[in-house]
C-alpha cells in the first residue's frame, strides 16, 4: 500500500522546449514522440493545425502548439524538433515541438497554481507551474489543449453565421 | 447484473429469433398449417421465454408463455390456424418488438400486454378444433406429425443399455430422451458443476455455464431447477444433464472457461433398457425434434465463429498497411531493376509479386469476412410489405431473390432505410388498387420483385413493380406546380431529365399526402443516402407497366479506386466513381458566364472549379498559355469540371478518416496514405458538384 501512496504523490512529466519556454506535459498523456516528417496541409482546417501525418497506418492531426498559445515560432523547423504525439479524451493528436528535454520526476506537492495575474490564452491550458529546484517549468493540460479547441471552434462558427 | 456480454448474446438470440417467428407466421399465412413453421415458432417462443425470464424481462416472458401455449396446441391439432389468429400473432410479436425497443432503450418493460394477451386467448377459444374446417387442418397436422414419429420409429433401438449410476435419478420421460438421444449418437452426461462459494453473481455465473453448455447441446434437467438458478439460489454449485455429442473432456474445458467454476465432475449417463418399454409413444416428436435441433446447432457451431466486429475492423486496419508497403515495395523494385541486371533483381521481382498475390487474396478474405448476406435486410421487408399493402387496401405478391448475396457490413446498415422507401413508394404510388388492376387486364395482386446479385464487382440491388409506374407528364407538372422549375424550363428537359426530378428535395409525385410515403422528403434521401456510400440510384419507368429502380454499391468502403491528380506540392485523390471523365484543355477553351468560368463539353455546359482557389492554395501552373488539366466530377446527373496541375494516375487507396480531432473539413472526405508513406487528401467529390453546380448553371444546359 505505501508504494501506492508514493506512486499516487509522485509523477512524470516529459519536458519539451517550444518557442523559448519550457513545458512539461504528463507523460501518461503522452503515446509517443516521434521524428518531424512531412506533414500535409489541410485545407480549411483551423489556423493551428499544421495538417496531417501517418502513423502506424493511422492518419493524425498535428497541431502548432506556439500558434494554439498565440507565441511566435523561433524557427520553422528546427534542428531537433520532434513531433510529440498526446492522447486525451480519445483524440490522438501530434504536436511540433522545438525539443524534447528530458523526462522529469517530481511530487505533485511541486506543482504550484498559476499565479491569478498571468492571463492570455495559454493560462487556459496550464495545469500548474512545477518548481523543479531552480527551474520554472509550465506543465500543460493536455486534454483542454485538444478539447477547448472544439468550444472555440463553435463560437467561432456563431460569430460567423 | 448481467455483463454486457450476457446482455448483448441476449438481445442477439431474441432478434434471432423475433426474425424466425416473424418469418415462420408469413409461411402460416400464406400456407395455412405448415407443421415445421408452427415447430419453428413454437422452439423459437420457447427460447424468448427461457431467456427473457433468466435476464429478469416478466412481461415478455408472460407474453412469449402465451404464444408458447397456442403454438404448443396448434402442434397436437388442437387449435386450426386462422386468419385471425395470425393477424393476433402478427400484433403479439409487434407488442414483444416494442418490449424488446423498450429494454434497449432504458431497460423497463412499459408496453401493455394485457390486451393483446387477452385476446390471444380469445382467439384461440374460437380456433379450437372441431369446426368442419378445423377437422381438416387437425389431419393434416396430425399427419405431419406421424411423419415424424415413423422418422423416429425407423431408428433401431439401442440395445446394449446399462443402468443409470445409483446417484442420478432420472423420470420416465428423462430416461426416454437419454435413451432417444443415444439413439441419435449423443452423450448424455450428468455434469456437477462447482461455483467459487465467494462469487458474487451467481445467477450470472449459472447463466453463463447455461450459454456455454447450450453451444454444445441441449441441457434436459438442472439441479437444483432452472428458475432457482436463475435467481441465484444454490450453494456451491448445481448439476445438469447436459445432451451433447462432444466428448467429457471437452465440455469439462469449456465450463472451466468460465470464470470462477472451481470444479467439474462429468458423468455419463445410460438409459435403463426397462424405460425403453416405458412411455416413448407420446415423447416421440419432442425428442425427434430435438434430436433433429441439436444437430442443427452442433452443425453451426463448427462452421461459425462469432467475432468483435472491432477485430475484423483491426484486421481490415493491418492489411489496409500491408497493401501500402506493397505499394512502397513495387516502387523500389522498380529502382531496384533499373540499377542492378542480374538475378539477385530478378528474385526481389519475384517476392514482390508473390507478395503482392498473397496480400490481394488477403484482402479479400477479409473483406468477406467482414460481409454479411443482405438477408439481414431483405428479411425484414416480408412483413413490413404485407403491412402496407393491407393498410393501403392493396394485394401485393413480394419476391425476394438473391438474399444470399454477401455487402460489407457497412453498406448493410446503409441500405436498409433507403430500401423501405423505395418499397413504400412502390406499395403506395405504383402498385394500383386490385379492382384497377382487374379492369386494366392485370392480375389482382400487384408484383415486387427485389433482387440482389454480383455484377462487374458491384452489388445491384434492383427493385420492380408492375404498376402505373411513373409518368413524365405528371412530373413534369408537379414540378411546375410545386415551383421547383418555370414551365418554359420544364418544357426543355428531355423524359430522362424530368425523371431525375423526383430525386429533387421537396418532390413529390402522390396527389395527396399519406402516412405511408409522400411527405415529399423522400427521394432525394434515398439518392443521398446512396450516394454517400459511394453507390449509384437510377430507374426506368414504363408508364402503365412498372418502375424499375437500380442501386449500384460498392462491395466494401473501405478500399476505393481513386484519381490521383497533384496541386502544387501536395497529392489528391478523387474517387473514381465520381470521376466521369479527364481533360487537357487550351485555356481559350474557357469561358467566362458573368463573373464563373465554364467549359462546354460536348454541347453540355459546366461549371468550372479551380481546386486551388477552392482550398486556397498556391498552384504549380502559372504559365497562362499551358494546357490545364480538367477532372470532370459527376453526382447524380449533376457534372463539374475541376481544374488541377497534373494527373498522376489511378490507384487503390484505403480510406482513413481525418479522426474525430479535425471532424468534418469542407471539401474533403478523408485521408489515404500513399506508397512513399505521405498523407494524400481524399477528395470530397459530391459535395464539390453540389456546391459547383448551382441550380442556375444546371438548367443552362438545354
Amino acid at each position: 500500500m505505501g508504494v501506492g501512496s508514493n506512486a499516487d504523490r509522485m509523477m512524470q512529466a516529459v519536458v519539451f522546449n517550444l518557442a523559448d519556454q519550457v513545458y512539461a506535459v504528463d507523460i501518461n498523456d503522452v503515446l509517443e514522440i516521434i521524428r518531424p516528417e512531412t506533414i500535409t496541409r489541410v485545407p480549411g482546417s483551423p489556423d493551428f493545425v499544421e495538417g496531417v501525418i501517418k502513423l502506424r497506418g493511422r492518419v493524425i492531426p498535428v497541431i502548432d502548439l506556439a500558434g494554439r498559445f498565440g507565441l511566435a515560432r523561433t524557427a520553422p523547423a528546427a534542428e531537433n524538433s520532434k513531433i510529440m504525439i498526446v492522447e486525451a479524451g480519445g483524440a490522438t493528436v501530434g504536436m511540433v515541438v522545438d525539443n524534447v528535454a528530458e523526462v522529469l520526476q517530481f511530487s505533485r506537492e511541486q506543482i504550484k497554481p498559476p499565479p491569478q495575474i498571468v492571463t492570455g490564452r495559454e493560462t487556459a491550458y496550464l495545469k500548474g507551474i512545477v518548481l523543479a529546484g531552480e527551474r520554472l517549468i509550465i506543465l500543460l493540460d493536455v486534454d483542454r489543449i485538444l478539447h477547448e479547441k472544439e468550444k472555440e471552434a463553435l463560437e467561432e462558427a456563431a460569430a460567423d453565421a | 447484473m448481467f455483463t454486457d456480454e450476457e446482455i448483448s448474446i441476449f438481445f442477439e438470440e431474441l432478434e434471432e429469433k423475433l426474425q424466425v417467428i416473424s418469418d415462420n407466421l408469413l409461411v402460416m399465412e400464406k400456407g395455412g398449417s405448415s407443421p415445421e413453421a408452427i415447430q419453428e415458432i413454437f422452439r423459437a417462443a420457447h427460447t424468448i421465454k427461457g431467456s427473457s425470464a433468466v435476464m429478469g424481462y416478466e412481461k415478455m416472458s408472460a407474453l412469449t408463455h402465451e404464444i408458447e401455449n397456442i403454438f404448443d396446441r396448434l402442434r397436437q391439432g388442437r387449435l386450426v390456424v386462422s386468419k385471425e389468429l395470425v393477424d393476433t400473432l402478427f400484433e403479439a410479436l409487434d407488442t414483444l418488438r416494442a418490449l424488446k425497443e423498450e429494454i434497449v432503450a432504458s431497460k423497463n418493460e412499459t408496453a401493455d400486454i394485457v390486451g393483446i394477451t387477452a385476446r390471444l386467448r380469445e382467439c384461440a377459444l374460437s380456433c379450437e378444433a372441431g369446426s368442419a374446417a378445423g377437422e381438416a387442418a387437425a389431419a393434416k397436422d396430425a399427419a405431419a406429425r406421424k411423419i415424424l414419429s415413423e422418422e423416429k420409429g425407423s431408428v433401431p433401438q439401442g440395445g446394449a443399455s446399462r443402468p443409470v449410476a445409483e446417484e442420478v435419478e432420472l423420470s420416465d420421460v428423462e430416461e426416454a430422451m437419454v435413451r432417444e438421444a443415444e439413439v441419435r449418437g449423443y452423450q448424455a452426461y450428468w455434469v456437477k458443476i462447482s461455483i467459487d462459494p465467494g462469487c458474487q453473481m451467481k445467477a450470472a455465473r449459472a447463466f453463463l455455464v447455461f450459454e456455454t453448455l447450450q453451444q454444445v447441446g441441449e441441457i434436459i434437467k438442472s439441479v437444483p431447477p432452472a428458475e432457482d438458478l436463475q435467481d441465484g439460489k444454490y450453494e456451491s454449485g448445481f448439476d445438469v444433464l447436459l445432451f451433447t455429442q462432444e466428448d467429457a473432456g471437452q465440455v469439462k474445458n469449456l465450463i472451466f472457461s468460465i470464470a470462477e467454476v472451481i470444479d467439474v465432475k462429468i458423468q455419463q449417463v445410460r438409459a435403463s433398457a426397462a424405460a425403453a418399454d416405458g412411455d416413448h409413444s407420446g415423447r416421440a416428436t419432442a425428442g425427434a425434434a430435438f434430436s433433429q435441433r441439436v444437430q442443427e446447432q452442433s452443425r453451426e457451431n463448427i462452421k461459425t465463429v462469432r467475432v468483435d466486429v472491432q477485430k475484423l475492423d483491426a484486421l481490415m486496419n493491418l492489411v489496409g498497411e500491408l497493401v501500402i508497403d506493397r505499394t512502397r515495395l513495387d516502387r523500389f523494385v522498380g529502382v531496384f531493376e533499373s540499377r542492378y541486371d542480374d538475378e539477385l533483381a530478378e528474385s526481389i521481382q519475384e517476392i514482390s509479386s508473390h507478395l503482392g498475390q498473397v496480400t490481394n487474396n488477403l484482402q479479400e478474405e477479409i473483406m468477406k469476412a467482414r460481409m454479411l448476406p443482405v438477408a439481414y435486410v431483405f428479411n425484414r421487408l416480408p412483413r413490413m410489405v404485407r403491412d402496407l399493402a393491407h393498410k393501403m387496401g392493396k394485394e401485393v405478391d413480394f419476391v425476394i431473390e438473391g438474399r444470399e448475396t454477401e455487402l460489407d457490413r457497412n453498406v448493410i446498415e446503409v441500405i436498409g432505410d433507403p430500401l423501405v422507401h423505395l418499397l413504400r413508394n412502390s406499395i403506395d404510388h405504383g402498385i394500383e388498387p386490385p379492382e384497377e388492376r382487374v379492369r386494366l387486364g392485370k392480375p389482382r395482386a400487384g408484383k415486387i420483385l427485389l433482387k440482389a446479385a454480383y455484377v462487374e464487382g458491384q452489388i445491384v440491388i434492383t427493385l420492380s413493380d408492375d404498376g402505373r409506374g411513373i409518368n413524365p407528364a405528371m412530373v413534369r407538372k408537379k414540378a411546375v406546380e410545386k415551383g421547383l422549375l418555370t414551365a418554359e424550363a420544364a418544357a426543355r428537359l428531355t423524359d430522362k431529365e424530368v425523371l431525375d426530378l423526383i430525386f429533387t428535395p421537396g418532390f413529390s409525385t402522390s396527389a395527396d399526402v399519406s402516412d405511408v410515403s409522400g411527405r415529399g422528403v423522400g427521394m432525394d434521401i434515398v439518392r443521398n443516402q446512396i450516394e454517400q456510400i459511394n453507390g449509384s440510384v437510377e430507374y426506368v419507368s414504363v408508364p402503365g407497366a412498372g418502375t424499375t429502380f437500380t442501386i449500384k454499391l460498392p462491395l466494401t468502403l473501405a478500399i476505393i479506386r481513386a484519381l490521383m491528380v497533384e496541386l502544387g506540392d501536395q497529392v489528391y485523390a478523387f474517387p473514381l466513381s465520381n470521376v466521369v471523365e479527364t481533360l487537357a484543355l487550351r485555356p481559350g477553351e474557357i469561358r467566362r458566364v458573368r463573373h464563373s468560368e465554364v467549359i462546354v463539353v460536348r454541347g453540355h455546359v459546366l461549371p468550372l472549379i479551380r481546386l486551388a482557389q477552392l482550398f486556397n492554395q498556391e498552384s504549380a501552373q502559372n504559365n497562362p498559355d499551358e494546357r490545364v488539366f480538367v477532372v470532370i466530377l459527376g453526382s447524380g446527373e449533376k457534372k463539374v469540371g475541376v481544374v488541377v496541375d497534373r494527373l498522376l494516375g489511378e490507384q487503390e487507396i484505403v480510406i482513413k478518416s481525418l479522426g474525430s480531432y479535425l471532424g468534418q473539413v469542407p471539401g474533403l472526405s478523408g485521408a489515404t496514405i500513399l506508397g512513399d508513406g505521405s498523407v494524400a487528401l481524399i477528395v470530397d467529390a459530391r459535395g464539390i458538384v453540389k456546391e459547383g453546380s448551382g441550380e442556375e448553371a444546371f438548367y443552362a444546359t438545354g
